[in-house]
C-alpha cells in the first residue's frame, strides 16, 4: 500500500462524508473512519507478486509443475496404492477434504488445510514443523498415517514407473539415481512447483478495498453492507487484524486462541512446540544442505526460532481467503462452521488462555446481528472457487 | 468412578511423555503448579501424583481454582504437595475476585478448614491491590503465616509490602520483568522470592542467559522453577518442563543449580508452619 494511496482513499473519505448522505446512498450507509480505512487498505493489494522459491531449483519450471501435478493426483506414492495427495487436498473442496481430521491410512489428529496460496507461507503445517513447501510435500508421503512411504520406497517408485522416471528426467536433467534421499527431495521440489501455481483469485473484498483505494463511490456501494458492517467489527473492537494481518489475513504465526488440543483423550497434540522441534531437527529444512538457496537468506528465520513454554499448544494462524469454503475449522476440524468460528471468539472461554499469553483476546461479546455481519464479511473473502483444470503437459504421458 | 477416558489419559500421559526423571536426576521442586476443577475431569488425582511422581518432583506448591484439587493430591500424597489457596472458585474468577464480597469469606472458610503454606496465585495490577480484598488477603496470610504467591506487576507488589513489610511473596513469573527489573525489587525487598513459571527466555536451549547468570548469582536463594499447568492439557507438559529445566540448570554451578532447582523451595516452604 502506497502513502498516495491511502492519501487518495482518505481524500475520497472526506469527499463522502462532505456529500449529503441519504438512506438510499449505499456509500454512506456504513462510514469508515480514516483509521478503519487505513486498516482495510492493509488487507490488499490482491493477488501478490509471484516469487520464485530460491530453495528450490525447479521453482517455476513448467516441466517441474508438470510432474508435480501428475504427482499430486496419483496414488502411488503411497504404502498401499490408494492414496494421493488430493484426497486430503481435493480441487473440488478448494483443495481440502471436508473432513474434521484427514484420514490417510488411517486417521490423523488434523485438519487438512488448503494448499492455495501455500507458497506464502513462512511456515508449514499447523504446527510449522517444515519451512519450506518442498518438505512439507515430502512430509505426508513418509508419515505412516498418511501415505506410509518410506525414502527407498518413493525413491523405487520413481525409477520404475516409466512416465515418473521419464518427467524425473525432464525436469532435473539427470535419470533418477540411487540417492534415494536426492531422489526423494526432487520429488518434493517437483509437488512444491505443482503447488506454487495455486493462488486464489480476486474477491468481493479484493474490490471493494481497490475502490475504497481510488475513492470509486459506485464500486465501494456495490460491497454489501452487511460485509461492511463486519469489516467494522474485523479492523475495529474485534481486533482480528491483529492476526489476521495483511493481503493474505494472516501474519503467519502460531497462537492460542483457546481451542482445546487433546488429539485424542489422554494424547496431547503439542502444536507449535513440537513443530518447533521438528523443523530445527528436519534435513529438509532451509538451513540444511538439500536447500538450493545458496546463500541461505531464506533460512534466517529457521536459524533464529526458539522453542518457548508459551508455544505448547498454539497452532498457525491461517489465511482468511476462501474460510467460507474451507469448513471444518481449527487445526483438529473441531468447529464446524464459519458461525461457530464467529461464536468462539464472541463467547471465548478466557480461563483457556494464560494471561499473560494472548492478550488480545477477550470476548467479543457480539450480538446475533453482527455475528452475522461478521459472517458476511468472511464470506466475501471467496473467489468463487475456480474449477481446477489439469494442464495438457500434466495430463500427456512422458515420452 | 473413573472415567474411562481419564484412565486412558494418564496412561497415554505417562507413555508419551518425554523421558522419566531417574534417581540420579536433579531433584526439582515445582513451584507453580495447578490443578484445576477441568484438569480433575479428565485426569484423577491418583494420576495426577503419578505425573508429578515421574517428572522427579521434590515437592510441588499446588493452587487450584475450586480448592478441591489441591486438597485431594494433598490427601494422596503430603510427602510431595504443598498446598496454596487460590482465591478462585472458578477460574473466570481472576479478573473479578479483588471486588468480590463474597470471597473473603470463602478464603476464611477454606483456611479454617484445611492447611495450606500459601495463598495464590492471585492475579492483582497496580493500584487493585488497595482494594479491600488483597488488603485482606495479605492480613489473612500474616495471620496464617503464609506465603503470598502473587501474579503481579512492580506496583502492585510493592503496594503488597506496604500492607504487611514483612510478608513473604512469591512473585509469580517475577511479574514477567526483565533481569534489571526484577534486581532492582529484589534488593529492595529481601522477602521476595521469584518463580520462573513460564517463561524461556532465561534458559533457552540449555544455555543461561548472561543477564540471567548475573541475577542468578547475585540472589542464588531467591528463584525457584515453575510449570504453570493452566489447562489440563498443560499436565502433559509436566515432565518436560521438568526436564527442561535440568537443561539450563546444568548450566549453572552445581551448588547455585540445586539451589534453584529446589533447595529454596525447601527453604521458603520449610520454614513455613503447616496449619
Amino acid at each position: 500500500m502506497t502513502r498516495r494511496a491511502v492519501r487518495r482513499a482518505l481524500a475520497a473519505f472526506a469527499l463522502a462524508l462532505a456529500g449529503v448522505p441519504s438512506p438510499a446512498d449505499d456509500t454512506l450507509a456504513v462510514a469508515f473512519t480514516p483509521d478503519e480505512i487505513a486498516k482495510i487498505l492493509a488487507h490488499g493489494p490482491w493477488p501478490p507478486e509471484v516469487k520464485r522459491d530460491p530453495s528450490n531449483r525447479v521453482s517455476g519450471n513448467a516441466d517441474a509443475i508438470a510432474y508435480g501435478e501428475r504427482l499430486f493426483f496419483d496414488t502411488r506414492l503411497s504404502a498401499n496404492g490408494l492414496v494421493s495427495c488430493a484426497r486430503c487436498h481435493q480441487p473440488g473442496r478448494h483443495w481440502t477434504d471436508g473432513q474434521a481430521r484427514s484420514i490417510g491410512l488411517s486417521p490423523g489428529d488434523r485438519n487438512a488445510p488448503s494448499v492455495v496460496d501455500a507458497r506464502l507461507n513462512r511456515w508449514f503445517g499447523w504446527d510449522g514443523a517444515n519451512d519450506n513447501l518442498w518438505a512439507q510435500s515430502i512430509r505426508p508421503m513418509l508419515d505412516p498415517r498418511e501415505m506410509g512411504m518410506t525414502e527407498a520406497a518413493v525413491a523405487r517408485t520413481i525409477r520404475e514407473v516409466p512416465d515418473f522416471a521419464c518427467r524425473y528426467r525432464r525436469t532435473f536433467g539427470r535419470a533418477p539415481g540411487t540417492d534415494d534421499r536426492r531422489v526423494v527431495v526432487d520429488v518434493g521440489k517437483a509437488l512444491a512447483a505443482f503447488q506454487e501455481t495455486l493462488a486464489s483469485g480476486r474477491t468481493p473484498f479484493d474490490e471493494f478495498r481497490d475502490a475504497l483505494a481510488r475513492g470509486d463511490r459506485a464500486a465501494i456501494a456495490r460491497y454489501p453492507d452487511a460485509a461492511k458492517r463486519g469489516l467494522r467489527i474485523f479492523v475495529g473492537r474485534g481486533s482480528c487484524d491483529v492476526c489476521h494481518t495483511g493481503p493474505r489475513f494472516t501474519n503467519g504465526e502460531f497462537h492460542d486462541i483457546g481451542i482445546a488440543h487433546f488429539a485424542a483423550p489422554g494424547r496431547v497434540d503439542p502444536g507449535r512446540h513440537g513443530g518447533i522441534a521438528t523443523v530445527r531437527s528436519s534435513p529438509f529444512n532451509l538451513l540444511g544442505r538439500h536447500s538450493d538457496d545458496a546463500a541461505r537468506a531464506t533460512a534466517t528465520s529457521t536459524r533464529h526460532v526458539a522453542q518457548e513454554h508459551r508455544h505448547f499448544g498454539e497452532f498457525r494462524v491461517p489465511s482468511l481467503r476462501n474460510v467460507a469454503a474451507t469448513a471444518p475449522y481449527m487445526h483438529d476440524g473441531s468447529v464446524k462452521t464459519l458461525a461457530d468460528v464467529v461464536r468462539h471468539y464472541s463467547e471465548l472461554n478466557e480461563e483457556r488462555l494464560h494471561v499473560h499469553g494472548e492478550r488480545i483476546l477477550k470476548p467479543l461479546r457480539l450480538t446475533p446481528e453482527e455475528r452475522a455481519d461478521l459472517v458476511a464479511f468472511l464470506e466475501t473473502l471467496g473467489d468463487g472457487a475456480p474449477v481446477f483444470r489439469h494442464t495438457e503437459r500434466g495430463r500427456l504421458e512422458c515420452e | 468412578m473413573v472415567p474411562r477416558h481419564a484412565r486412558l489419559l494418564v496412561a497415554s500421559a505417562l507413555a508419551m511423555s518425554p523421558l522419566a526423571a531417574t534417581a540420579a536426576d536433579l531433584p526439582v521442586f515445582d513451584a507453580h503448579v495447578h490443578y484445576s476443577h477441568d484438569a480433575v475431569e479428565v485426569l484423577p488425582p491418583a494420576d495426577a501424583i503419578a505425573v508429578l511422581r515421574k517428572a522427579g518432583l521434590k515437592r510441588a506448591l499446588v493452587s487450584s481454582s475450586g480448592d478441591d484439587g489441591t486438597q485431594k493430591l494433598v490427601a494422596l500424597a503430603p510427602d510431595l504437595i504443598l498446598p496454596s489457596l487460590r482465591p478462585y472458585r472458578t477460574r473466570a474468577d481472576v479478573s473479578t475476585w479483588v471486588r468480590d464480597e463474597t470471597l473473603v469469606p470463602w478464603l476464611e472458610e477454606r483456611l479454617a478448614k484445611s492447611r495450606y503454606v500459601a495463598i495464590g496465585e492471585f492475579h492483582v495490577y497496580g493500584a487493585d491491590a488497595d482494594l479491600p480484598n488483597p488488603r485482606r488477603v495479605v492480613e489473612l496470610a500474616k495471620k496464617h503465616r503464609l506465603v503470598l504467591h502473587a501474579h503481579s506487576d512492580v506496583d502492585a507488589i510493592e503496594r503488597l509490602f506496604r500492607h504487611d513489610p514483612r510478608a513473604r511473596v512469591l512473585w509469580a513469573h517475577s511479574g514477567f520483568e526483565r533481569p534489571d527489573e526484577v534486581r532492582a525489587m529484589l534488593r529492595r525487598h529481601r522477602n521476595l522470592w521469584c518463580d520462573l513459571a513460564f517463561r524461556s527466555e532465561h534458559g533457552s536451549d540449555g544455555k543461561v542467559d548472561p543477564a540471567w547468570r548475573s541475577l542468578f548469582t547475585e540472589f542464588p536463594d531467591r528463584f525457584m522453577v515453575g510449570t504453570d499447568s493452566y489447562t489440563p492439557e498443560r499436565w502433559h507438559y509436566v515432565v518436560e518442563h521438568a526436564n527442561w529445566s535440568r537443561a539450563w540448570l546444568a548450566d549453572l554451578p552445581k551448588d547455585l543449580a540445586e539451589r534453584i532447582a529446589w533447595r529454596n523451595g525447601e527453604a521458603l516452604f520449610g520454614a513455613a508452619p503447616a496449619r
